[in-house]
């Protein structure tokens, strides 16, 4: 099995040649190519690469909009043995500056109207090479035109070190500037393996993707199809309306979205049913669904298995919970994917037993190489677990930050962030359970809970909420009042005008609806 | 005060921060211009000026991809 998990990304797509040459791999809006043409359009880009004197190792910026050309500037870079560093479309020219220089990038593969913004302040180094997609007038220096490259020379593919470097995911630093995770060619081929073990994944399957590459659970949509040989849908809207449209239109087997998309897409279908004959399997991940939303899933996608998922971007993907658990264990995180070892731990006691909270911490061939030039940093995160020295000696392990609780059958359930965690009048309270039981009102469509340090109470809770048309405060207040225990119940109720800020992988920016929170207190 | 051509396109340029060329047959959602998280907004906006409800099925991009169109859409629910 283990000699399955030594090969390279470059692997991923090209071992589905010549037997599924003519299949078709992926699919945009009015355009499909089948793995041949893919593996063509990607060798195109690597001998583009190749001619620009970009060497293996060296990083590639990856900046484009969801689709075709994106996967196969990714798969490009990876044939010469280049790193990937894909960059969020979303994401400012600033941050995207940052992003280049903090990885010495040494391309760019990204739209015209990018470039024209990477100017002045936000200008990269003399001598970056840029691959431009899309119109491009005018170009600069070192710019050519995504044709430029004309066919593919079907050059030899670079042999890297399975073990080495493939890609950097920079998460968006809620605290200071964004991080870069290592990951290497295994640790995304073992994630494709397993993910594609536990969803039942085949050649028949057609995933939508509507995530982001530049997200780790985005990237599983991709590199699961090409490991089984199935199809990616890419639809880079996220209008729900379009989203189930082209679900429908493209007969896709599978949806993976995180929960600010789930909300959306399960109060369109209430309003307007449609049938998804060829749905198999939905799949959340990225923090837990509202609990009101969750009982709603079953009945706007009926017989869908529906999977709940846990992942650290720093050990790729952790846990699920099977969909046969589903009714019972609606919102539970469920278990370690196949092979990944998760654990709670009790800091200084050891493994957490039935009824017990504890951080949970992951081992396996899934835990990254760590932050990319930050050895203090990944020192800190990935780090040997002496509660779990019998079992993994000094091996290192992911310390996620995240408090679980361990129900009678080891199924975990995520508690809070530890350092969210809020404490008040003696009680350890966590936001999530604060936030569960307001989404229960039905008045609001955003909830964050969070502490604020209080003379009296240790801590007072805090909810930031956006209500619905039908709610308002003294409605939430009396639902709070009727439904929650004098302590968890928000001593003040903040109303945010219109949806809270997400981040670029759609979840919410709780750190910044905190702070405005707060700020807007003094 | 309504829903006009212009504090539509004045609210895209301003709180959505395009400072592109803008009019109304301009594609915001199909060429990327905006995202979810504007939509979110426009729609809010939308709803306020001009004192309607935006069922979620009728956020499409029929409805919504440029100025023209949501104007029209609007229209469309008096």
């Amino acid at each position: 099995m283990s000699d399955d998990f030594d090969r390279s990304m470059w692997r991923l797509l090209a071992d589905n040649l010549p037997a599924r040459a003519g299949k078709i791999a992926a699919v945009d809006q009015g355009r499909a190519v089948s793995y041949a043409q893919l593996a063509a359009e990607a060798g195109r880009v690597a001998d583009w690469l190749a001619r620009r004197s970009i060497r293996p190792g060296d990083r590639v910026i990856v900046h484009l909009r969801k689709g075709i050309d994106e996967v196969a500037a990714m798969f490009g870079a990876w044939k010469i043995g280049a790193v990937v560093v894909n960059v969020n479309i979303r994401w400012t020219p600033a941050q995207l500056a940052y992003v280049a220089r903090d990885s010495r990038a040494r391309a760019a593969i990204l739209p015209g109207k990018v470039l024209e913004a990477l100017a002045g302040d936000h200008a990269l180094p003399q001598g970056t090479a840029y691959l431009v997609q899309g119109k491009a007038k005018g170009l600069v220096q070192g710019a050519d035109p995504w044709g430029a490259p004309a066919a593919d020379l079907a050059s030899a593919p670079d042999e890297p070190d399975p073990r080495g470097l493939a890609m950097i995911i920079y998460t968006s630093g809620s605290t200071g500037a964004p991080k870069g995770v290592m990951l290497s060619h295994r640790n995304i081929r073992v994630g494709a393996i397993s993910v594609a073990d536990y969803l039942g994944l085949d050649e028949s399957d057609r995933l939508l993707s509507v995530l982001p590459y530049s997200f780790d659970a985005g990237l599983n949509q991709l590199t699961t199809m090409m490991l089984v040989g199935g199809t990616v849908v890419h639809q880079p809207l996220t209008m729900p309306a379009e989203i189930i449209r082209m679900a429908q239109a493209e007969a896709v087997t599978g949806i993976a979205g995180v929960p600010p998309l789930w909300n959306q897409i399960v109060r369109l279908l209430v309003d307007r049913p449609t049938e998804l004959p060829a749905l198999r399997r939905i799949t959340n991940t990225g923090g837990k669904i509202p609990p009101n939303i969750l009982e709603l899933l079953p009945q706007v996608f009926p017989g869908v298995d529906i999977y709940l998922m846990y992942g650290l971007t720093e050990a790729f993907r952790s846990t699920y919970l099977p969909p046969a658990k589903f009714a019972a264990k609606m919102g539970s995180i469920g278990r370690q994917i196949p092979n990944a070892q998760v654990f709670a731990i009790k800091h200084g006691q050891g493994i957490a037993g039935p009824g017990e909270q504890g951080e949970l911490v992951h081992a396996g061939p899934l835990v990254s190489l760590g932050y990319w030039e930050k050895p203090e940093v990944t020192a800190q995160k990935i780090r040997p677990c002496p509660e779990l020295a019998h079992l993994l000696g000094d091996q290192p392990v992911v310390w996620s930050g995240d408090l679980v609780r361990v129900d009678e059958d080891g199924d975990l359930w995520f508690v809070s962030r530890m350092d969210e965690m809020i404490k008040t009048l003696g009680f350890r309270l966590s936001p999530t359970e604060v936030e569960d039981a307001i989404s229960q009102s039905g008045l609001v469509t955003d909830v964050v809970a969070f502490g604020v340090e209080d003379a009296d109470l240790g801590q007072a809770v805090h909810a930031v909420v956006t209500y619905l048309p039908q709610g308002d405060e003294t409605a939430l207040a009396a639902h709070c009042a009727r439904t929650m225990p004098h302590y968890m119940r928000p001593l003040r109720y903040h109303s945010w005008p219109g949806a809270m800020p997400r981040t670029a992988s759609g979840k919410l920016d709780r750190p910044a609806i905190i702070s405005a929170a707060k700020a807007a207190l003094n | 005060m309504g829903l006009s051509k212009d504090n539509l396109i004045l609210y895209i340029r301003s709180e959505l921060n395009i400072d592109m060329p803008l009019n109304g047959d301009t594609e915001l959602f199909s060429t990327g211009m905006l995202d979810s998280v504007a939509m979110v907004g426009l729609i809010a906006f939308v709803e306020d000026k001009a004192g309607v409800r935006v069922q979620p099925g009728d956020v499409t991009l029929e409805n919504f991809d440029t100025v023209d169109a949501i104007l029209a859409y609007v229209q469309s629910l008096d």
